[in-house]
């Protein structure tokens, strides 16, 4: 499952700095530059908020990269204020974003490019973390999807030779999982087993010889083929019949080769021997469903 | 390891084979015509062999759901076929292949149509015998037998099976 597990560590760095910061900042003489840093630094955020969107339009110090900093900051903790992962608030984080990008690019003498940077890495943790609580709990796989890439993109501006390889299968392997549950649990959703295929497949691509990835797209690939035979009608006609069990045979075979990429690597998978044995009695075939039964039955014997 | 919660049990909760034998034999009773005497009450299908219960339940299932030419499907099931009844059509499973020659002899001009699933049970007297020609269900027919057994067989169905004489 998805580790939500990017932490605010970092975070709590990038604030100590900060806090020091907003204390030193040079353009304190604005009025309300001034108030809005204050009000910061006594952690009041959603005060700051109304203030600081006024210093930012200001033409003393809109070009100000500390204001910008500071606006950051602000809807970056008022949003973690609320204490938990909140999509109907995201735009404070989009927000916080924006404004660091925009401090980024006044900051021409470098001053802030550390603080910045640690605040794009602490943003992009949330919507990381944000990209697996949707999938999670709201299976929004779009929106989800989108927040990783996002959270992607983010880390590869700080960290361009980042390997995102580990990352990649852990969120694809998820998603791919979650949807073949959903997939099976409505009624085998074309919709939900595609979004569980495409996940899948992609983890595939990065690590062919994932286990839960082959398992899970040989599951994919049978129950296709088995919702083919589950949704005909008694009273089928025996050449519409043919026309399916030709289509549902080719997708236990594409089943097949998942199943047997784990059973290779791992004998002792019990879920990859089960697998095999169903896609064995689905393509009649008694020799080999029979032999990957008395394996299933040996090692459960054992177990 | 991020596998499925539902992974294979729920998919094997439903069998393939079972479904796809309930389709053969409903499609069956399409291209036969059975004698005049048998043709009131229910519509009987006796499957000899108690060891594929899926099956039963499938072929019950179907018997809820559907009616052939108005009339009820009536399953029943046991280990043998001790008294010549009215059958429409005798389904012995391979389990029960031993059986064959003996059933088909005495429901000879009885008006059942003999289903079998054994390598050459045609030769037994089975009417129409399950093969598996490249991972796929198909049947053999045996028109001869088919007469014998009291039955008139639709020249569509030679089409559609694997021809034996």
């Amino acid at each position: 499952m998805l580790n939500s597990s990017i932490s605010y560590y970092s975070l709590k760095n990038c604030l100590c700095f900060l806090s020091l910061l907003i204390g030193s900042n040079q353009f304190a003489q604005n009025g309300l530059l001034d108030s809005a840093q204050k009000l910061c630094l006594e952690k009041k955020y959603d005060l700051a908020i109304p203030i600081i969107d006024k210093v930012i339009l200001d033409p003393e110090t809109k070009l100000n990269a500390g204001s910008w900093s500071i606006r950051a900051i602000a809807y970056f903790q008022s949003y973690k204020s609320i204490g938990k992962y909140d999509v109907s608030k995201i735009s404070l984080i989009d927000t916080a974003l924006s404004s660091t990008y925009i401090s980024m690019k006044l900051d021409i003498t470098n001053d802030r490019l550390e603080s910045n940077k640690i605040l794009v890495k602490s943003i992009a943790g949330v919507y990381y973390n944000l990209s697996s609580v949707l999938l999670k709990d709201s299976l929004n796989s779009v929106l989800s999807e989108k927040y990783y890439l996002r959270y992607k993109k983010m880390t590869t501006q700080l960290n361009p030779s980042f390997d995102f390889k580990e990352k990649d299968i852990e969120y694809y392997r998820s998603l791919g999982s979650i949807f073949l549950d959903l997939y099976m649990q409505k009624n085998f959703n074309q919709e939900f087993g595609e979004i569980a295929k495409t996940s899948l497949i992609k983890v595939l691509d990065i690590n062919p010889k994932d286990i839960s990835a082959n398992i899970n797209l040989g599951v994919f690939y049978y129950n296709q083929g088995a919702t083919l035979m589950r949704l005909s009608d008694y009273t089928t006609d025996l050449v519409q019949l043919g026309l399916v069990q030709d289509n549902a045979l080719k997708l236990f075979k594409q089943a097949e080769p998942f199943m047997l990429r784990v059973h290779v690597a791992d004998p002792k998978e019990i879920t990859a021997i089960e697998g095999l044995e169903g896609i064995y009695v689905a393509l009649l075939d008694e020799v080999k469903a029979n032999e990957f039964k008395i394996k299933k039955e040996a090692l459960i014997k054992k177990q | 390891m991020a596998l499925s919660s539902q992974s294979f049990h729920q998919a094997q909760n439903f069998d393939i084979n079972s479904k796809r034998t309930a389709i053969f034999l409903y499609n069956f009773t399409r291209y036969f015509e059975w004698p005049k005497s048998m043709k009131t009450g229910n519509f009987i299908i006796h499957v000899v062999g108690t060891q594929n219960q899926n099956l039963i339940q499938e072929l019950n299932k179907m018997a809820s759901t559907v009616e052939i030419d108005g009339r009820k499907l009536e399953i029943v099931n046991s280990n043998n076929l001790v008294e010549p009844n009215p059958v429409h059509i005798i389904y012995i499973l391979k389990e029960s292949s031993p059986l064959i020659k003996e059933i088909s002899k005495k429901y000879i001009g009885k008006g059942s149509l003999l289903i079998t699933e054994k390598m050459g049970a045609t030769k037994l007297g089975s009417a129409i015998n399950f093969v598996v020609v490249n991972n796929k269900q198909q049947f053999e027919f045996n028109k001869n037998n088919a007469t014998k057994a009291g039955l008139k067989a639709s020249s569509e169905l030679t089409g559609l099976a694997v021809v034996v004489n």
